[in-house]
């Protein structure tokens, strides 16, 4: 006889109610339901109906996130030829694809909410959609190969473990998979930094160096401090924390582990006040990050251009064989 | 030539074995065959699964229709939970002078 | 077989040549990271590049065993010209049909040449050999699909690979160069048969396909004998970019 305790997780009431706002009820009603739901922490599923404001929120959202894992690749791309042993270009080659492959899961979620991943490419080579500061700069070395593996993504992990509860359900799951994923680019990126800090006298000025160019940008990566109550990603729950509290975050774990290895932050000012348990730090230039994120920073123009002229070297494949569809 | 467009095909996924299919998420495809290479790729690259069964999302059936699966009327009848038989058993050993038997441990 | 009766010489030149092969096409095909025609296609072949890596550091780790070298240093520190690859891996990336003839035409010659290697009397080679069949299959499945769709994907892409396998032809067959001492190598049962017998098993396990596609056959291998020597202005510009880092500070730990 089947103990009844053991049919519980099969026979529990189901997670999910069909939402009443995908009924047919007048607009403000639905708007209304919908609102309370996601504040309420409810999920959402590409089949749902969404008012505008959320779609086209989570859309700008997960299309900046799709484009900059697109553009992020470039920075390291070059150094994939360069890489100094076999096991490193192995570790950086899988790096790089996982990068692709974070792009392709993102503009399938973006996909799946309308907008065809042609229409996506064309905007972001027309500036008309951003990708982040980061990898509007350039490497110079292959420090540069480190510390971007290693400080730069883990910036981007501290926002995209904050967003795996997002209320846009494709979105959470995806940001799951990456963060799993992402975990593997930290240790690797380390590991280079800590193997050029313990090694020759050139190595380990080039960590520094590398340092001190890629600090002011990692600082400007989570972008300027804004009010809670303003933000309507935050009250969409697209995602669930501040700007400020990722830096902070990215502060408590990683000034440690950069100044264990004797390494020196180019910012007097860092410091963690012990009584309130906040880092304070020299303002980041937001004028730098506006300008770099409208592309005008040292190699926006130069990757763009790489990307289109990449596209068209390899237009006749997609016109004959790997044809996206048109707009839905 | 009109050449067969990239559509969205679903990827199901089985971490061990054993374990159930679960969704792992889709790729665009144009057919069958890449449809398999690209499935491998998002979701088996890593060696984190032991199969995928990949199939068009145009081939799924969506059941949402809440009239069918979550009808008004009770069916507790149908659950563990539409059994409640506390006060029942506890007056059967005041009848019995029996006690509680002891819960099995796990 | 004991390492003392592996004939050393002609299994180290067998292994280099070996090894270079999937080195640089490794290389070249990881090019295409973050530029592929489409975002499911570049995952696909960034795994590629990386399989052929990883089997030629697998190759270069046995190599080491016998000579006693460090794999990363036989891998980037010798110059251009003591390089073991063939000519057929000399050309530029170029476009998405030229890596695919590549491709194609590589690793259905690879697959003949690990057949012949298959079971061998040398257990380290003959194991290792086992696992890079298994991984090849799926080499050789991805790269007649994409061979199919372009030979019969309209006129663009059909004269695109027509161009790839005529800039190719010549030196397709160099997979199966001669090498120094090979008849030592069938002598103590490493390598099945000789490369000219496996040259023309690749030709017919290709024939085939390349006659239902309407594909022109690659013609005899220009200058055979120096398949694996002679490397061009390609190959110095790969050489060159490969060791762009290890070469700015030689010695040091990366």
């Amino acid at each position: 006889m089947t103990d009844p305790q053991a049919l519980e997780p099969i026979l529990g009431p189901l997670e999910r109610r069909r939402p009443a706002f995908n009924d047919d009820l007048p607009h403000d009603e639905r708007f209304a339901l919908f609102e309370a739901h996601v504040t309420a922490g409810g999920k959402v599923e590409a089949t749902d109906w969404m008012p505008d404001e959320y779609r086209t929120a989570v859309l700008r959202f997960v299309e900046m996130h799709a484009n900059s894992e697109l553009m992020g690749v470039l920075p390291e791309r070059e150094w994939l030829m360069r890489a100094p042993t076999l096991r490193r270009k192995l570790a950086l080659t899988a790096k790089v694809q996982d990068e692709v492959g974070h792009a392709q899961l993102l503009y399938r979620v973006a996909e799946d909410l309308g907008k065809p991943r042609e229409a996506m490419f064309e905007d972001l080579l027309a500036g008309k959609t951003k990708f982040h500061n980061v990898f509007h700069y350039p490497t110079v070395g292959w420090a540069d190969v480190g510390m971007i593996a290693w400080l730069v993504d883990a910036a981007a992990i501290v926002a995209q473990q904050a967003l795996r509860d997002s209320s846009y359900a494709p979105y959470a799951r995806t940001m799951r998979k990456i963060c799993w994923e992402e975990s593997v680019h930290i240790m690797h990126g380390r590991d280079v930094v800590v193997t050029m800090v313990m090694g020759s006298e050139a190595q380990r000025a080039a960590i520094q160096d590398a340092l001190e160019r890629w600090w002011g940008p990692l600082m400007q990566m989570h972008g300027p401090r804004s009010p809670r109550e303003k933000d309507r990603d935050l009250h969409w729950k697209i995602k669930a924390r501040t700007s400020e509290e990722l830096r902070q975050e990215f502060l408590t774990i990683y000034v440690p582990r950069i100044r264990e290895l004797g390494l020196v932050i180019p910012d007097p000012v860092l410091e963690l006040d012990d009584a309130t348990g906040v880092w304070r730090y020299s303002e980041p230039d937001w004028d730098e990050l506006r300008r770099v994120v409208t592309n005008h920073g040292p190699m926006s123009q130069v990757r763009l251009e790489f990307r289109r002229q990449a596209r068209d070297a390899t237009k006749w494949v997609r016109d004959t064989i790997l044809a996206a569809p048109q707009a839905a | 030539m009109t050449s067969p467009r990239l559509e969205p095909w679903e990827v199901f996924r089985q971490e061990k074995d054993g374990a159930p299919m679960q969704h792992g998420g889709s790729v665009m495809a144009p057919d069958r065959e890449l449809a398999t290479h690209y499935a491998r790729e998002l979701f088996g690259r890593r060696q984190e699964s032991v199969r995928l069964w990949v199939v068009k999302r145009a081939d799924i059936v969506d059941l949402a229709d809440q009239d069918l699966l979550q009808p008004p009327l009770d069916r507790s009848f149908k659950k563990p939970g539409g059994y409640v038989m506390r006060d029942k058993l506890a007056a059967a050993r005041v009848v019995s002078g029996q006690s509680k038997p002891k819960a099995r441990s796990k | 077989m004991s390492v003392a009766a592996v004939p050393g010489v002609a299994v180290g030149e067998l292994l280099r040549s070996m090894a270079d092969d999937e080195f640089v096409i490794g290389f070249s095909d990881s090019e295409w990271t973050g530029i592929a025609p489409q975002l499911e296609e570049d995952v696909a072949i960034s795994s590629l590049a990386q399989d052929e890596i990883g089997h030629a550091a697998a190759l270069y780790a046995l190599l080491g065993e016998l000579t006693g070298e460090d794999p990363d240093a036989i891998a980037y520190d010798r110059e251009p010209v003591a390089y073991r690859h063939c000519r057929l891996l000399d050309h530029r990336r170029g476009d998405w049909a030229m890596t695919i003839a590549r491709r194609f035409i590589y690793d259905t010659a690879d697959g003949v040449r690990l057949e012949a290697l298959a079971g061998g009397s040398w257990a380290p080679l003959a194991d290792l050999v086992g696992k890079l069949v298994r991984e090849e299959r799926y080499h050789r499945m991805h790269a007649s699909v994409w061979l199919d769709r372009l030979a019969c994907g309209g006129d663009e892409a059909r004269s695109r690979l027509l161009a790839a396998l005529t800039t190719l032809g010549p030196d397709a067959a160099t997979v199966f160069s001669p090498l120094p001492d090979e008849a030592a190598l069938i002598e103590a049962g490493i390598l099945a048969s000789p490369m000219p017998e496996l040259e023309t098993r690749w030709r017919t396990a290709i024939g085939p396909t390349f006659a239902t596609l309407d594909l022109p056959m690659p013609p005899p291998a220009r200058d055979l004998a120096h398949g694996r020597l002679d490397h061009g202005e390609a190959f110095a510009w790969l050489w060159h970019e490969f060791n762009t880092v290890r070469a700015s500070e030689p010695g040091v730990t990366w």
